[in-house]
């Protein structure tokens, strides 16, 4: 059963003077074992609905649903315990939700939790340190003495723990260097593809989004105003700069040969793009 | 999960309250605090409590806001009154189990309590309500201004005030977010026994705290990179001009004053 949401609204707070709108209408899909990015402006409510696909929060209109669980308005809240068991939720900047005295317990913490064994727990965590190549030197370490590279990919073991089915990741490359950005967003497409897991994931950077997602949705004020292939979100780059969203390199590159005359097929990889181009200009000399 | 906590929260407003000076409303509240214990007949609690109602209605907030604001409060305003109808043991005997009496005056001192409890928790409730928290530091700041003439650090200690009430809602939301990051590792918050309950609070705490600590620093190096420094004379941005309605303010709250003196005259 695929991840959908009908009708979904979300009101922070309702009932009280400070109720504000997070969603509403929102309808969407994200289809299971493919690499999803949602896209939008800050407060646009990709925020909102990663805690809803998570059961943290509950929508106030309409239903989601999520891995055979169905939230609506009067599910309590109690019972999203058991789906969080198989979704795993990065936060924006999750470093601040370490706690504990070494990395290695802090990442056992999840698996602990949701009862796995001590044992269990403590390979599972290993596991998940190796994943995200933090070597076995590090586990006896305290959190709080490594750098902000090494703690955030400490804070993803901790999730990665979890062996979630849907992975969900806030922003998880924000603040990183080009490096670690990279490899963190190739770690989730890796996952993604051996273990065929769901993943989602918000971000800001169309060139990840171009490189690995399978499936776009793009938020606007609170609600999906579109979802699609990257190639479909992508083909309209005047809509996206009125949203004020990037447009990938290759993209841009593409438009403004297209500008100048050139015709080109469009298309989002680099690899592609050269090759095109190399064409035209073999068989400009051929002439 | 914390957005229930109305402690010290402001709501911006144009009401005649929201505008009135925050020195005044500031002395008015404290001044209540002992006022209020002029009152010991049920004429005067009437008096009391209809100059808070009104000041409350004044406002414009509406009364749930209040209720909402009152709720955390509500177990501590119970027990006093507790403890005054078990522990005053003077006057005719109600009920009376072993040592244990509820006697006429331990239940009227009781309900005057709680009754004195209620309105002065109102008052101080408009006062967050409807001042902003610098205006707030602000008047404090003014109003301690003759105890730097005895060496009180008056500056750094509004300073001090400010920054902490500023920071009240960033912490919050904080502490929203590493609970919603700790549930997603799959802690049960109210859940369980009181033990547990405690417990599950420990993964929030610690991140809460040294964030807290980091951001402190922060802000300090961030003072610091600027120049600040607190011990020199400094003027204010928003300056506080005191109008017409502060005075008709502060002679209505001591109009009231006399009047509840006078009712306590009359009816002893």
């Amino acid at each position: 059963m695929a991840i959908n949401f009908q009708e979904v609204g979300f009101t922070y707070q309702a009932g009280t003077p400070f109720a504000s709108e997070g969603l509403h209408d929102v309808n969407f899909k994200i289809p299971l074992q493919q690499f999803t990015a949602l896209i939008g402006h800050t407060g646009s409510g990709k925020s909102t609905t990663l805690q809803l696909l998570d059961g943290l929060t509950i929508p106030t209109v309409g239903k989601v649903e999520v891995l055979n669980q169905t939230l609506q308005a009067d599910t309590l809240i109690k019972t999203t315990n058991q789906l969080r068991e198989h979704v795993g939720l990065v936060f924006q900047f999750p470093e601040a939700q370490l706690f504990e005295d070494t990395v290695l317990a802090d990442v056992m913490f999840g698996p602990l939790n949701f009862g796995a064994s001590k044992t269990e727990a403590k390979q599972r965590a290993q596991e998940a340190l190796r994943l995200v190549d933090l070597s076995a030197e590090f586990e006896s370490q305290s959190p709080f003495d490594l750098s902000g590279g090494q703690m955030r990919r400490v804070a993803i073991a901790g999730v990665l723990a979890l062996e979630p089915e849907l992975l969900i990741l806030d922003e998880p490359t924000a603040g990183l260097d080009p490096k670690g950005q990279a490899d963190l967003m190739a770690l989730f497409a890796r996952l993604q593809q051996e273990r065929h897991l769901t993943v989602v994931v918000v971000t800001h950077q169309m060139e990840f989004v171009a490189q690995y997602a399978q499936h776009v949705v793009v938020f606007e004020q609170g609600t999906v105003v579109k979802e699609g292939t990257p190639a479909e979100i992508f083909a309209d780059s005047a809509w996206l700069r009125e949203r004020q969203l990037d447009v990938p390199m290759v993209r841009q590159f593409t438009d403004l040969l297209t500008q100048k005359g050139v015709a080109l097929t469009p298309t989002l990889d680099l690899d592609q793009l050269t090759d095109q181009i190399v064409a035209k200009i073999q068989g400009g000399r051929d002439v | 999960m914390f957005n229930k906590i109305l402690i010290g929260r402001f709501i911006p407003g144009h009401s005649l309250v929201h505008r009135l000076d925050a020195r005044v409303k500031l002395i008015v509240s404290i001044a209540f605090i002992f006022v209020i214990f002029l009152a010991t007949s049920w004429p005067s609690y009437l008096w009391a409590s209809a100059f808070t109602l009104l000041v409350v209605m004044m406002t414009g907030l509406g009364l749930r806001v209040y209720l909402r604001g009152i709720r955390p409060l509500i177990y501590l305003m119970l027990f006093t009154t507790a403890l005054q109808i078990l522990f005053v043991t003077t006057g005719p005997i109600w009920w009376q189990w072993g040592w244990l009496k509820i006697t006429e005056d331990g239940v009227v001192n009781g309900i005057a309590i709680f009754i004195r409890f209620l309105l002065i928790i109102l008052i101080s409730t408009v006062l967050t309500l409807t001042t902003a928290p610098l205006d707030l530091a602000d008047a404090m700041e003014q109003l301690l201004q003759p105890l730097k003439k005895i060496g009180v650090p008056v500056a750094e200690l509004a300073l001090m005030l400010s920054i902490a009430l500023r920071f009240i809602p960033t912490l919050l939301d904080e502490a929203e977010k590493i609970v919603n990051a700790q549930r997603a590792r799959g802690v049960r918050f109210n859940e369980g026994n009181l033990l547990q309950r405690v417990k599950a609070f420990v993964p929030v705490l610690i991140p809460l705290f040294i964030n807290a600590i980091k951001r402190a620093i922060e802000l300090g190096d961030a003072m610091e990179a600027r120049g600040y420094r607190g011990d020199v004379e400094r003027t204010k941005y928003r300056q506080h001009h005191w109008q017409i309605n502060d005075t008709v303010a502060l002679l209505s709250f001591i109009i009231f004053s006399c009047a509840l003196a006078w009712l306590r005259y009359i009816f002893g």
